[in-house]
């Protein structure tokens, strides 16, 4: 039984999967924007709030958990790294002298927070991407590329199926070179690695023949005619065209927060009225009802 | 884009003149002189050994060969009037189906529903069209509730059901199949080859289905076709190719035909049906109650097959897996245990565990409860071979004594500086045991269990014997030899003991001779022909047939 990512696409009957691709790259891209841009702490954890909310309401915990594991990891080391390379600041909490390589080093408040900022933003991007990941349809956004680009559209529709192809693979040749028995010559990494290229050559050729078969030179991809959109693009649309401008006139404003020479965050209305759009706008994608509802909905 | 009327009746669903192939680098050609035609609605069982140019002449036949694997080629193809050297496999695409071995690389998108949706994208239909066509071909496989799953969630008999539903989607007057019950269990493979007769009857596809298991499909065919080292070796009726095979090539003909052929009982069957009918015309009434028994002993007897020190003991086992999608019992309180030198087939449908236990066996997965432990060692060799062979030469992946002695423990001799990709399919899978086996050997001595996880996929007949027989000389070196198979004709073969599965408990226990002929699909042939208790091998059931008491008359 294989074993799925945490990221991998799940078909279910959330509104973010059932939803257009359109309305729902809009509405995340506006999350995607302001957890990537912004600098003022408030709007980020709201908006990586937000973004959480929205995978929780379409069922993608697994992959919200897993996003916000992997991204406290980062946003940890981002603090820490920036704490170690940064002797700005006014607050010394420490003075730990001469380091090699990185010369004298001073822990001040500052370099913390700055460094905190930067794992915000880190962790809020990495809780939309999986969410993005985790309800959105790859294929959808593939036939989307393909009628637009159709060389790019090969490339990734021979690469999203090479990497579960090559990662299973990588997985059955792993568990055999485990079973070797202790007599037989052990398998390194690189001996791995090169007989797990030798084998993704071989499956981009099969995968690469079967596009083929399936009729990929044709001239009619695409087909004619519009997709059925879903009732809940519009919500999607709305939501969209209120928090992209939030974000955008955030972002131009400025976010009050300075973090040299010393620590000083005056968040302004707008700052409010952004942190509350962008957390309120995590339940965009909920049903009336809630989620265990919409398992069956 | 359909095919037109003219098209669909007036030119061959296949024509193929004087066609040989030699693929780019290779020495010797795949096809010779290869003539074949096969008409519209026409249904085609394309035998032959391995290597024997099936899977070539299937890539002739939509357009991969020449324009994708590229090579040297004479002759001609056309496919429902289209030349193939002028036509390639994506022009072809609605006019021929071709499923192949593997149904892990045929597919690429993410879900079921998008995969069937693909090619009718390709060719541009309308999304109402596409929507209709992808539920007609749902229904007509049975797969409507695969359509909402992802593809990396489904098992291997889903898998081939869903490629052999996205090569009908587009109703091509002609589908080409290679091997596609190999990944089967004995259930699905029978429900797919009769599904694919309906298909034929009911949409008028012209079906060529190549195979090993023959007496699997010859009763659904119409047709036979042998490739043999490149050429037509045979073009008949099956009625005619059970005559041909046995005479010409024994490893090609159906257990059942062996053993009417050994009993002197002419003609020869087609099928279970087929065979019955006969004897019952010559008087011999299957299932007469207490007809020959070939093993001789009473029914508890058969069921305790000897066994030596446990090699395999597991207690109230229970194995839970989540492959994303929530967490599944897959083992349910398996008590098994296993004596050393004793030779088991462990069946049961897809899914039923089979792969799990065995994994279980060698440490590769947790219990949940319960424990299962193989005392003196496990060599365990997984479902593809290769995955064990990552060098270049067989003396890079063993070498010094240990190597030595593994080798001679699986009977292989070849030469050290010999590249495992050019052994035959048999001597790779001996080799991958030796690897497995290196060092867990003392003082020549064998683990005491060797587990083989469905090592007879894509086997012909001649290449699952020569495993039979290492299953034999490792069990009589004292190992016991526990093999998961869906290939109930192997298992008659191979096994005294034969463990059931379902749904991921042990639903049958006893001697092979016992399970595998109380049954109808875990069955063999010849026990199905013969529905004697205790009778299903080949030798066996001829022998019954020829005792004087083996004849009744009909009542």
């Amino acid at each position: 039984m294989n074993r799925l990512s945490p990221l991998a696409y799940v078909p279910r009957r959330g509104t973010l999967q059932t939803a257009s691709l359109a309305p729902v790259a809009f509405y995340l891209g506006a999350y995607l924007v302001i957890c990537f841009l912004s600098r003022d702490p408030a709007v980020l954890v709201a908006a990586t709030a937000g973004a959480a909310l929205a995978g929780y309401g379409c069922e993608a915990d697994r992959a919200v958990r897993f996003s916000i594991r992997l991204g406290l990891f980062l946003g940890v080391t981002m603090v820490v790294i920036n704490g170690l390379v940064t002797s700005r600041g006014a607050t010394v909490v420490a003075r730990l002298g001469e380091w090699p390589v990185l010369g004298r080093v001073d822990l001040t408040g500052e370099a913390f927070a700055a460094g905190a900022i930067i794992g915000l933003r880190a962790l809020g991007t990495m809780v939309v991407i999986a969410v993005y990941s985790a309800c959105v349809d790859p294929d959808r956004v593939l036939r989307a590329v393909h009628r637009v680009a159709r060389r790019s559209a090969l490339t990734a529709s021979l690469i999203s199926r090479l990497v579960p192809l090559a990662s299973a693979d990588q997985a059955k040749l792993s568990e055999a070179a485990g079973l070797r028995g202790p007599g037989a010559v052990p398998v390194g990494r690189m001996a791995l690695a090169q007989r797990l290229l030798g084998g993704s050559l071989d499956r981009a050729v099969d995968v690469a023949a079967t596009l083929e078969l399936r009729g990929y030179g044709q001239g009619g991809a695409g087909g004619g005619g519009r997709a059925v959109p879903s009732r809940y693009d519009r919500r999607f649309w709305i939501a969209g065209a209120i928090l992209f401008p939030a974000a955008l006139l955030s972002l131009a404003t400025g976010s009050g927060f300075d973090a040299y020479p010393q620590v000083e965050y005056a968040p302004e209305s707008l700052s409010l009225v952004v942190t509350a759009l962008f957390l309120v706008g995590g339940l965009v994608p909920w049903r009336r009802g809630g989620r265990a509802r919409a398992a069956h909905g | 884009m359909l095919p037109t009327v003219e098209q669909q009746t007036e030119a061959p669903a296949l024509a193929i003149e004087g066609l040989s192939y030699t693929y780019s680098g290779a020495g010797n050609p795949s096809l010779s002189g290869v003539s074949l035609r096969i008409d519209a609605g026409e249904f085609v069982v394309l035998a032959g050994r391995s290597g024997s140019g099936k899977t070539s002449l299937m890539r002739a036949g939509c357009g991969l060969v020449p324009h994708f694997h590229g090579g040297e080629i004479e002759g001609m193809a056309r496919v429902a009037g289209r030349d193939t050297r002028e036509s390639g496999p994506g022009e072809l695409a609605d006019v021929v189906g071709y499923v192949a071995q593997d149904p892990e690389s045929q597919i690429i998108s993410t879900t079921v529903a998008s995969e069937l949706d693909l090619p009718l994208q390709f060719r541009g239909d309308h999304p109402a069209e596409r929507a209709r066509s992808v539920e007609e071909v749902a229904l007509a496989l049975n797969i409507p509730h695969l359509l909402g799953r992802t593809v990396a969630t489904l098992s291997g008999g889903e898998l081939q059901r869903v490629a052999l539903a996205v090569a009908l989607v587009t109703r091509p007057p002609l589908i080409l199949l290679d091997e596609p019950t190999s990944q089967l269990d004995p259930v699905a493979g029978d429900e797919l080859i009769w599904l694919l007769r309906r298909l034929n009857e009911e949409w008028g596809v012209a079906v060529v289905l190549a195979e090993h298991r023959i007496e699997r499909c010859l009763a659904a065919a119409d047709r036979v076709v042998v490739m043999d080292r490149g050429r037509v070796g045979f073009d008949g009726t099956p009625q005619d190719f059970l005559g041909y095979s046995v005479n010409s090539q024994p490893a090609l003909s159906s257990p059942a035909a062996r053993m009417f052929s050994l009993a002197g009982i002419d003609p020869l069957p087609v099928g279970v049906r087929d065979a019955r009918a006969i004897l019952r015309d010559r008087g011999i009434a299957p299932g007469v109650p207490g007809g020959p028994d070939a093993g001789g002993a009473d029914p508890g007897e058969r069921d305790r097959p000897a066994r030596g020190a446990p090699a395999l003991r597991s207690r109230r086992l229970w194995i839970e897996l989540d492959a994303g999608e929530g967490p599944v019992d897959v083992l349910r309180g398996i008590d098994l245990e296993i004596g050393a030198g004793e030779k088991v087939a462990l069946m049961g449908r897809n899914g039923a565990g089979k792969s799990t236990l065995l994994r279980a066996a060698a440490g590769l997965v947790e219990p949940a409860k319960g424990k299962i432990e193989a005392e003196n060692g496990i060599g365990l060799l997984t479902q593809n071979p290769g995955d064990y062979l990552v060098r270049e030469r067989v003396g890079d992946e063993l070498r010094g004594p240990a190597g030595e002695a593994a080798l001679a423990a699986v009977g292989l001799s070849v030469p050290a500086g010999a590249d495992p990709r050019d052994l035959s399919g048999g001597e790779r899978q001996r080799l991958a045991l030796a690897i497995a086996l290196a060092g867990r050997m003392e003082g020549g001595d064998l683990p005491g269990l060797i587990a083989l996880d469905e090592p007879t996929r894509g086997m012909d007949r001649t290449l699952k014997d020569g495993l039979t027989d290492l299953a034999g000389l490792l069990s009589g070196r004292g190992a016991a030899v526990i093999v998961s198979t869906h290939d109930v004709e192997f298992a008659a073969g191979f096994a005294d003991r034969v463990v059931l599965l379902g749904d991921g408990e042990l639903i049958a226990d006893a001697a092979a001779r016992t399970v595998l002929s109380g049954g109808w699909y875990f069955s063999s042939e010849v026990a199905r022909v013969l529905d004697r208790p205790g009778l299903i091998g080949v030798e066996e059931g001829a022998r019954a047939l020829r005792e004087p008491s083996g004849e009744r008359t009909r009542e």
